[in-house]
């Protein structure tokens, strides 16, 4: 999921001299863009400002904002499936604090003579309560709720940021010296709690900030790569490379706000794999700093045998062996042609079946994903206000084809959504493949729009938590990956776990625990959960809450699914480890981490 | 003052037993469905509309799409693959044997052939039985639990009635009708076999150990049926009709085989429901006493079963049927199973359970049977025949009645199952058993004696079997009671049987029992001292017992009931001492199973005839069968297997020490080792301070004026009250001599008293000691300096009391002491691992004060 876009909130004080040249270029960067960034992001929430589900005067939903294709639209049927999902009253509101109550914020502690030696490196930093509250968490459930509701017991001393290679290495060197602890803080979007500071760090507590490290280095069209920095945003690595004609194509439904660094540290995913492939496919060459020093590779190559790729040390390592500072990632001509589309199928069963076929014959366009008919529903909801009486006609009319004519129960069906890209003419004959398929699994084809709205929903969806929190209902995503043989059995035993777990914890509304297959592999698939309940009448909500992730972790690991496929581990999701990867697994990380680095001055203690 | 001493309790193990009330248990209440029969039409019963709820997302499907998707599963046609390849065939023919084998075993269920059944078990239950009686609650829970998950339907099983009687309670209650896995022999049946599998039944071959593809198509055929929740599965956990009346121990093959889909996750959850079915008389219960004397079981076979309709003349009494609480196998499962023991194979290969599978398995199987067992209705006929047994030849009737009662409150304590209608009074009780039982028993001049007919005239031979016939039939009712008292029942025992009343010895004596008996009677596997603890909980709770801190031994009001359950389990014991002895003298050679039982039945036999003993029980096959298990297990026997079934090789020498124990187990199991005291665990309490010290003298003033009361009173001529009330405080008060040694050791008992069990005290640093004695206390010149040149001081102490927990008080050979205290150094030295040398003070009890 997201990464919030704290990049260009830079650093609030600049009282010092600006003399080096790429201070320099950032001072123009940020002239441009600071304040207006700064007033862009929420702080106790996700994504723009301007952007959120309200209630409007009449009682009717509405995205404000015009980022999204969704803004400024009112959505007439969703306020009756909030209502009848989660028993949620209008009502009924919880408000969360104005603003940050900087009083409340732990004090900077950090010492003199570090702060003398920092200064004569010339980077920038920041001991503001704002800043530095900022930078204390991702966006777990939990998190966000301390936000609105109380404080955190420990958050970064100070906030650093560095604009280039050299810099890190200078924090770094720095932190060593005065054994300090460092996090390093990327887009700002963890949902496994990584950002969160150890409450037990005595240390004085960087965030490294890598926002400012943002340029492209260079770009090599003849071997279609492209070196960066990391703490690129992924929208802005598209725009950029755009302007040359090229793409990464690494698409996480976080990209408006991740950045390249932390793809790396969590070994990412983006919706698009099937064509360019995940994170560790796409990096062709990693830098990173550490205490022992910088790792890098002699040369970029797409492939070399020597030993255990350390890569692989690097990708999944959230933070805590070293600052990832520049990468060579692969890029691609900007595709010709997309297309979007949809499926649908008469039950789950049969569109999983459908998705399976598609793996084994090689075929997935782009991206396709299949959601279940709670989401399907769920998306139906947040369907805008038609213009025109034709188009409603007309929707009535499909409506009655599916279900009337093809028998499907509206109650039961489910939906494929797809993406194609590529040549017009590969595409077309290739989205003739696949609905061919589809049809032999009794899918029906639904159209275009309905699979693009699919995909501009995974965006919106993320703004909708805080929408629910106004509301008592509190959710969450969370994801796993599963061979094929199990994906039915664990979405369906997993669901049911959550809905008995509510019960049993006193929820007095059924959940919504709804599930959706978002990716398709050779041997298996990733499978993506949305939970979320109404806690009016619960004293604990957020205990109750982790009590019921935990369990529904604990049965997705029941069913052969992993701990995580594109989430991380973080701290959340620590204590299954073990289990994951055998005491001796877990025992090659921790030595890795051991050798380099011995004063775990990166001491964010996630996934160890 | 506040000198945080620690005080030490020893004990073994803690109590596992609540205080629970047992016989205030909530049942259910029991509702008559035959009533209902008996005053409107069976035809339209058996033709009603018939909509049985289902589980949830369900589609249904034919019989026949069941077999053809059972065939091509991945898991049979694995198997069928695997095999083609082993035995060279082409998988064509193997897959057809599959066939044949999915033909004889599968169900054909029909709603005709139930509706059928319906008219006629109608018929035939109103004749047969005057009322059946189900607990409707139970068909409730029953009933949300079909649409829930899927469910496995257990009931334990003494009679063929047994399925026919279920699957006509589901029909009757609109639910749907369970497939059931039955012994194939019913296939012999023509008529019936038909149409059992029409109603629902389907068959497997008693033993298939060795098939590979009868094995796959049948597990994949249940679980198919399990997994899309066609219809609960029925099976009995026993394997086969009980014929003693007492719960068999549970076979595991089919429970795995249920519980797999949950394993791997193939279903959310699978209820496991017990149902106890509890026969007022028994239909076969003459059928199974010839059996269990070795007289050839007639086959099933429909004229067999034409013949018994002359039983349909005769009077079956009441049937009871308790549908147990659904039990989620998930809720079982949580915590006890690593989450994920078939994540790494897929899960259609065929894959033995893990150890932790095996024993889980196991553990559910008889926890089911001990629910089963615990809803097990007993009627007032069986404690009829419990007292009777021990009164042969011949009982008072009056004696009787009261015996009868008084059984009655002690079964009920122990948590026993009583339908004894209310008001009845307990002579119409027993006087209506008897007219039930009249085969068994009968009133003679005031008397009630066996029906032996015959006894009197005939060979010696023919008398003996006409009594072990009456014997076995009636020990099948009493035999009812047995699992509900068999925990107290043993420890009563082995109050007989232990060399000596303490605790441990009789532990040991029952564990002993415990194992010898773990085929006989139902224990939950690995807790005999939780069996244990449960026995003496509930004879404490009729006053049988007192325990004491070491000790168990019946109390004078409670010898009765010792003894009477004692005379329940000695038909066991004493069968079990003439199986052994058989096996220890006569068997040399290997022999097998087909040889032992005749073999011992001879011997039993004869020495019955001689009159050497009058254990007729022993010549019961079942119970010859699980001496010879028990002795399998406990390693005395070896069994082997051979290509024509099992043999077994008698160990001498480990079964005549088996003997031995039962005869004289005064030598039996050493308490511990000679090297090793026993252990404990030492719990830690900090010391309440000391009350003021003046308090104190005035307290002693108190003490002494009570003296002078009491010794007035003494002199009043109540001496012999008032000094049983005298408790030894006061005594020593009395014998109070005012010596400097005398205050210390006063002192020392005061202290102590607070907490009479302590075993340790410990005050670092501060004050010292708890002299026993003020002789031989050191001086500090006698404390040697620490190595490291510190000065030692006083840490801890060790108390007299810990003598009593190291078992080592036999007299001028073992260690004693007053207190032995330690002394260390008040630096303390040396932080690293290492031992390091410390200064222990001996000090003994002074020769003035010592008692």
């Amino acid at each position: 999921m997201p990464q919030i876009l704290c990049s260009l909130l830079g650093p609030s004080q600049q009282e010092r001299q600006e003399g080096l040249e790429c201070i320099q270029r950032r001072a123009v960067e940020l002239g441009k863009g600071l304040e207006h960034r700064q007033e862009l992001l929420k702080w106790n929430g996700w994504g723009y400002n301007d952007s959120k589900f309200i209630f409007n005067k009449k009682g009717q939903a509405e995205f404000t904002g015009k980022r999204y294709r969704l803004g400024g639209m009112v959505l007439p049927t969703f306020k009756e499936w909030i209502e009848k999902t989660f028993g949620a009253s209008l009502e009924h509101k919880t408000t969360s604090r104005a603003s940050l109550n900087v009083n409340d914020v732990p004090p900077s502690v950090v010492n003199e003579e570090f702060l003398q030696d920092l200064r004569a490196t010339k980077i920038s930093y920041s001991q503001d309560a704002e800043d530095r509250v900022f930078r204390a968490h991702g966006h777990c459930l939990h998190e966000i709720f301390v936000l609105r509701e109380g404080m955190f017991k420990r958050i970064p001393d100070i906030v650093v940021w560095p604009v280039c290679h050299e810099d890190v290495v200078k924090i770094v060197e720095l932190a060593c010296k005065h054994n300090l602890c460092i996090i390093p803080f990327g887009g700002g979007t963890s949902v496994s709690s990584a950002l969160e500071c150890p409450e037990e760090e005595k240390r004085t507590i960087i965030s490294l900030d890598t926002s400012q490290m943002n340029r492209i280095l260079w770009i090599d069209e003849k071997n279609l790569t492209a070196c960066v920095e990391a703490g690129i945003v992924g929208q802005d690595l598209e725009k950029q490379l755009a302007e040359s004609g090229f793409c990464t194509g690494h698409e996480p439904d976080s990209m408006e706000f991740s950045s390249l660094g932390g793809w790396v540290a969590t070994r990412a995913s983006g919706m698009k794999k099937n064509i360019y492939g995940n994170i560790e496919d796409l990096v062709i060459h990693i830098k990173m700093v550490t205490p022992r020093g910088i790792v890098e590779k002699n040369c970029q190559v797409p492939r070399m045998s020597t030993g255990p790729d350390i890569h692989h040390f690097i990708m999944g390592s959230e933070g805590t062996l070293g600052v990832v500072t520049e990468v060579t990632i692969k890029i691609r001509p900007v595709p010709e042609y997309q297309k979007y589309g949809s499926v649908v199928f008469p039950n789950f069963e049969r569109g999983v079946a459908c998705l399976r076929e598609v793996a084994k014959q090689r075929c997935a366009p782009a991206s396709i994903r299949l959601v279940d008919n709670a989401q399907f529903q769920f998306g139906h909801a947040l369907k805008p206000q038609v213009a025109s009486i034709f188009t409603s006609f007309l929707d009535g009319l499909k409506k009655f084809y599916i279900t009337k004519f093809k028998g499907f129960d509206p109650n039961i069906l489910c939906v494929a959504t797809l993406l194609f890209e590529g040549d017009r003419e590969k595409v077309l004959q290739h989205e003739k493949q696949v609905y061919d398929i589809a049809t032999k699994f009794g899918g029906l084809a639904a159209g275009e729009d309905n699979g693009q709205r699919g995909y501009m929903l995974t965006f919106v969806i993320a703004y909708l938590r805080d929408l629910g929190l106004d509301y008592y209902v509190i959710g969450e995503s969370f994801e796993t990956s599963v061979p094929w043989d199990r994906v039915l059995d664990l979405c369906r035993n997993v669901k049911e776990r959550i809905v008995r777990e509510c019960k049993e914890k006193g929820v007095q509304f059924a959940p919504l625990s709804t599930c959706r297959v978002t990716q398709t592999y050779d041997a298996g698939a990733c499978v993506y959960f949305y939970f979320a309940f109404n806690y009016r009448g619960i004293s604990d909500p957020i205990h109750v809450y982790e009590q019921i992730e935990r369990a529904a972790r604990e049965e997705i690991l029941a069913n052969g699914g992993s701990l995580s496929h594109h989430h991380g581990v973080g701290k959340l999701r620590k204590r299954w480890m073990k289990e994951s990867i055998s005491d001796v697994g877990l025992g090659m990380l921790r030595s890795v981490k051991e050798y380099v680095d011995p004063n775990n001055i990166f001491g964010n203690k996630n996934l160890l | 003052m506040a000198a945080a001493a620690a005080r030490g309790r020893a004990r073994r193990g803690a109590p596992m037993y609540s205080q629970k009330e047992l016989t205030s248990k909530k049942r259910d209440e029991f509702e008559d469905i035959l009533e209902e029969r008996r005053l409107s039409s069976d035809l339209r019963y058996a033709m009603k509309c018939y909509t049985p709820v289902i589980y949830k997302g369900l589609s249904p499907c034919k019989p026949n799409a069941i077999k053809s998707a059972v065939l091509q599963s991945e898991q049979v046609q694995y198997v069928i693959k695997q095999l083609a390849k082993e035995m060279g065939e082409s998988p064509d023919i193997i897959q057809e044997e599959a066939t044949e084998i999915l033909d004889e075993m599968g169900h054909r269920m029909q709603l005709g052939a139930v509706r059928f059944f319906a008219f006629t078990l109608s018929k035939i239950f109103k004749q047969l039985f005057q009322r059946v009686c189900v607990n409707e609650e139970g068909m409730q829970r029953l009933q949300h639990a079909i649409q829930e998950h899927p469910v496995v339907l257990l009931p334990s099983h003494r009679s063929y009635v047994d399925f026919l009687m279920l699957s006509y309670l589901l029909y009757t209650y609109d639910l749907a009708l369970p497939v059931i896995a039955a012994g194939i022999d019913f296939l012999g049946m023509k008529i019936v076999g038909e149409l059992l599998r029409r109603a629902g039944a389907f068959f497997m071959r008693r033993s298939f150990g060795g098939n590979r593809l009868y094995w796959a198509v049948f597990a994949e055929y249940v679980k198919t049926m399990l997994r899309n929740g066609y219809a609960p599965i029925e099976f009995f956990l026993e394997g086969t009709r009980s014929r003693t009346a007492k719960t068999l121990t549970p076979k595991f093959g089919l429970l795995s085989i249920v519980m797999e889909p949950f394993f791997k996750r193939e279903v959310f959850d699978t209820y496991l429901v017990p149902i106890s079915i509890s026969y007022e008389r028994i239909l076969e219960e003459s059928l199974y006493a010839y059996e269990l004397l070795g007289v050839p079981k007639p086959k099933e076979s429909t004229s067999g079963l034409l013949k018994a309709r002359r039983i349909l003349s005769d009077n079956f009494g009441t049937i009871h049927i308790y549908v147990g609480q659904p039990v989620s196998l998930r809720t079982l499962a949580s915590g006890r199973i690593n989450r994920c023991p078939y994540n790494l194979v897929p899960r259609h290969l065929p894959q033995k359970p893990s150890e932790d599978i095996q024993e889980f398995v196991s553990d559910v199987a008889y926890k089911m049977e001990l629910l089963q067992i615990e809803n097990m209705v007993l009627s007032p006929w069986v404690l009829v025949a419990a007292v009777l047994l021990q009164n042969l030849p011949a009982m008072e009737f009056e004696l009787l009645i009261e015996k009868t009662l008084w059984l009655k409150g002690l079964t009920q304590t122990f948590g026993g199952f009583i339908e004894w209608p209310d008001n009845l009074c307990a002579k119409k009780a027993v006087l209506s058993g008897l007219a039930l039982h009249s085969n068994i028993a009968r009133l003679a001049d005031g008397h009630v004696v066996l029906s032996d007919k015959g006894v009197d005239d005939g060979a010696v031979g023919e008398v003996v079997f006409r009594h072990a016939l009456a014997v076995l039939t009636c020990a099948t009712y009493r035999n009812q009671l047995l699992n509900v008292c068999v925990r107290p029942g043993l420890v009563a025992v082995t109050l007989h049987m232990a060399p000596s009343f303490r605790k441990e010895e009789v532990y040991s004596c029952f564990s002993f029992l415990r194992d010898v008996f773990s085929d006989e009677f139902i224990f939950f596997p690995g807790i005999s001292l939780k069996d244990f603890e449960e026995g003496c909980f509930l004879l404490t709770k009729c006053d049988a017992i007192q325990m004491s801190q070491q000790e168990i031994y019946p109390t004078d009001r409670g010898s009765a009931t010792v003894s009477f359950l004692s005379a329940m389990f000695r038909p066991f014991v004493e069968g079990y001492q003439l199986i052994f002895r058989y096996l220890s003298k006569e068997m040399k050679e290997a022999f097998t199973e087909k040889q032992f039982i005749p073999g011992v039945r001879n011997f039993v036999f004869q020495l019955l005839e001689k009159g050497s003993t009058q254990c007729y029980e022993a010549l019961s096959s079942d119970m010859q069968k699980n001496a010879l298990s028990a002795l399998v297990q406990l390693g005395a026997v070896k069994k082997k297997k051979m290509p024509n079934g099992f043999t077994y090789h008698v160990n001498q020498e480990a079964v005549s020490k088996i003997l031995d124990m039962f005869d004289d187990s005064a030598d039996a199991i050493p308490e511990h080792n000679e090297f090793l005291f026993p252990e404990y665990e030492i719990l830690i309490e900090p010391e309440e301070p000391e009350p003021d010290s003046a308090d104190d003298e005035q307290e002693a003033e108190d003490t002494s004026k009570d003296v002078k009361e009491q010794e007035e009173l003494g002199a009043a001529g109540i001496a012999d009250k008032a000094f049983q009330s005298l408790d030894e405080e006061t005594l020593e008060a009395m014998a109070k001599h005012e010596t400097e040694e005398e205050k210390i050791f006063q002192m020392f008992k005061k202290q102590v008293a607070a907490e009479p069990e302590q075993i340790v005290r410990y005050c670092r640093g501060g004050e010292g000691p708890l002299w026993v004695s003020g002789e031989n206390r050191p001086e500090e010149k006698d404390i040697p300096n620490c190595v490291c040149g510190a000065k030692r001081i006083f840490e801890f102490q060790i108390m007299p009391q810990l003598l009593n927990h190291l078992q080592v008080d036999s007299l001028g050979e073992s260690i004693d002491w007053g207190t032995l205290v330690v002394y260390t150094c008040a630096d303390s030295c040396g932080g690293g691992n290492e031992y390091l040398e410390e200064f222990i003070w001996k000090q003994d009890y002074s020769m003035g004060s010592a008692l």
